[in-house]
């Protein structure tokens, strides 16, 4: 059999969970313009919201997807809140909120573990058979079809609010610069705080369907995380849409990649491309 | 006593580590989330040497040293292409490639099954041998060990070097103007950084007598980046607490009474929560200097 049409729908399969968490970073890291690292403890949190509700305490499912959504949605608001909003108040470097925000994913995941013990958990046994499809040789399962519409539907949501609505000219005019934002009446910090928490709820949308696809351990955060930075940045860091350029030609590299050597190499050839595209397209291929 | 022992081998070798990164970091404010693959690499040089070709302890520390000298200036020049933050990202890169080699080049470093029957390290001079097979005469040699590193960097802090260093971290441009070649300085210092973490690891592989790629990976860099913060940048003493208080915290925790897995994961919160307070309210540290 051949091997090719299978390693492309894994590709397509990997690159869409990159791409809604990239979706998710770029977003913050748009208008808040640091590298949020916290942003990868949300995948966590939203997984591990729908397995407490609907595992053990037995809610509908669609309920317990939507209390997870807004449980991961509300951390990522509080961290912003409590953590780097006084500390951009203060006109912190970047660094200083970098480093915040990996004692943020540090502190919650180890939270996480003690809540739900650092055990592997899977979501999949709350939906009935999960189908196997099939498609020019390659094979993928009905979760893995939702995830990919989850993409084109969460970028076409994003659009829509980022172009359609006045919230999102309110987030495109912070981005571009804040300080201006401020001066013609925009509530930068408000606008800030919701869009924190809308990406925490896209972080926890993608640690959901991570859930369901395989599964959930509380340090998966940084693994995620790293792999949508290294996403932002191959798509020009800050730009939506060259995130989910970004997000799949990752995924590709590493599926391929895989394919002749070990699995073992994944996460190398997932930095190789990241030191690649640092010292010779630092701007990415998308620049903003 | 035993215990007692055993802790402060422990305190010594992360205290090597963490003057080596404060040199990085807190001199020349590189932000390196890499130092872990330094202490790899010296650790799986001198253990590979002295199991596997039966190199006296010292030589093969020195090797490691020379190992993680060249690859450091090559991760150096790389990262000093990259501007602002994304020199911690390209490192945290680094990282997963040296661990990634780590576990996978298995002729070498046998993999996840790790290295075992690793040697004490013995002197030799004619008939007579002494090896530091007890535990308090390996505490001897890691305090001698931390006093060299210690006054080493003292050293440097004194020097033009250090005043050079210091002075790149707050204004690079500005040394640029005075003719200083500031790119040869800071690869000099993480150089410099990377050989000191490659002998702790040296010490570290043969007073475990094991090591494996576990020990090595971007959690192990993230826990030296939180020493050095918690004690003071730019400061070699805060280096020393920071070590102290982060190696003995666990420790502490145990006996609270927390359950062991329910104590390492306190640890990790304490570590997180500790980022997050010192950035709020105390930038450069315990006793540090420089605030970020």
């Amino acid at each position: 059999m051949d091997i090719v049409p299978q390693l492309i729908a894994n590709s397509l399969i990997a690159g869409s969970i990159y791409a809604i968490l990239t979706l998710g970073f770029n977003l913050t890291y748009s208008t808040a313009k640091f590298i949020d690292i916290g942003f990868g403890v949300e995948t966590a949190i939203g997984g591990y919201s729908v397995f407490y509700l609907c595992k053990t305490l037995g809610l509908p499912l669609y309920f317990g997807i939507f209390l997870g959504l807004f449980c991961s949605g509300l951390v990522s608001f509080l961290a912003y809140r409590f953590i780097y909003k006084p500390l951009r108040a203060r006109k912190a470097s970047g660094t200083v909120l970098l480093i915040a925000s990996l004692g943020v994913l540090t502190a919650l995941q180890a939270l996480v573990a003690i809540l739900f013990t650092s055990q592997f958990q899977t979501l999949s046994g709350l939906i009935q058979a999960n189908r196997v499809f099939e498609l020019l040789g390659g094979t993928f399962t009905a979760v893995q079809l939702s995830i990919f519409c989850t993409v084109l539907i969460l970028s076409v949501l994003l659009a829509f609010l980022l172009k359609g609505t006045l919230f999102g000219k309110a987030i495109t005019a912070i981005s571009d610069d804040e300080e201006v934002a401020k001066i013609v009446g925009i509530n930068t910090e408000r606008v800030m705080g919701e869009v924190f928490f809308i990406s925490g709820m896209i972080g926890g949308l993608a640690g959901i369907l991570i859930g369901f696809d395989t599964g959930i351990e509380p340090i998966m955060g940084l693994s995620w995380l790293l792999a949508a930075v290294v996403a932002a940045i191959v798509g020009g860091i800050g730009n939506l849409y060259g995130g989910l350029v970004g997000a799949y030609l990752l995924a590709f590299a590493e599926n391929f990649g895989i394919w002749k050597i070990s699995g073992e190499w994944k996460m190398a050839i997932a930095f190789g491309l990241l030191i690649i595209f640092l010292v010779w397209r630092p701007r990415g291929l998308f620049p903003r | 006593m035993e215990y007692l022992t055993h802790l402060a081998v422990l305190v010594g070798i992360y205290s090597i580590l963490a003057l080596s990164l404060n040199l990085v970091l807190g001199y020349a404010g590189i932000i390196s989330v890499t130092h872990a693959a330094f202490f790899g690499l010296g650790a799986y040089t001198s253990a590979i040497l002295t199991t596997v070709y039966d190199l006296n302890f010292f030589l093969a520390a020195l090797c490691g040293v020379l190992v993680a000298a060249i690859i450091s200036l090559f991760v150096g020049t790389v990262l000093s292409k990259f501007r602002g933050d994304f020199v911690a990202l390209g490192s945290v890169g680094f990282n997963v490639i040296v661990w990634s080699v780590f576990l996978n080049v298995q002729e070498l470093t046998r993999g996840p099954l790790g290295i075992p029957g690793i040697g004490r390290p013995n002197l030799e001079f004619g008939i007579w041998n002494y090896e530091f097979s007890s535990n308090v005469s390996f505490l001897v040699l890691s305090v001698i060990f931390v006093a060299l590193v210690y006054f080493l960097c003292q050293f440097i802090e004194k020097s033009s070097f250090g005043r050079a260093l210091k002075a790149i971290r707050e204004d690079e441009e500005a040394l640029q103007v005075f003719g200083y070649r500031t790119l040869h300085y800071k690869l000099a210092v993480f150089v410099i950084g990377a050989g000191l973490a490659s002998i702790a690891g040296a010490l570290f592989a043969s007073y475990i007598t094991f090591i494996d790629p576990s020990t090595f990976t971007i959690n192990e860099s993230i826990f030296l980046l939180s020493v050095v913060i918690l004690g003071g940048l730019a400061s070699n003493r805060g280096a020393l607490i920071g070590a102290l208080a982060l190696v003995l915290l666990p420790e502490f925790l145990r006996f609270v009474g927390f359950p062991s897995d329910i104590a390492a994961q306190m640890r990790q919160v304490v570590y997180g929560v500790m980022l997050i307070v010192l950035m709020l309210y105390r930038p450069q540290g315990l006793v540090g200097e420089y605030k970020l």
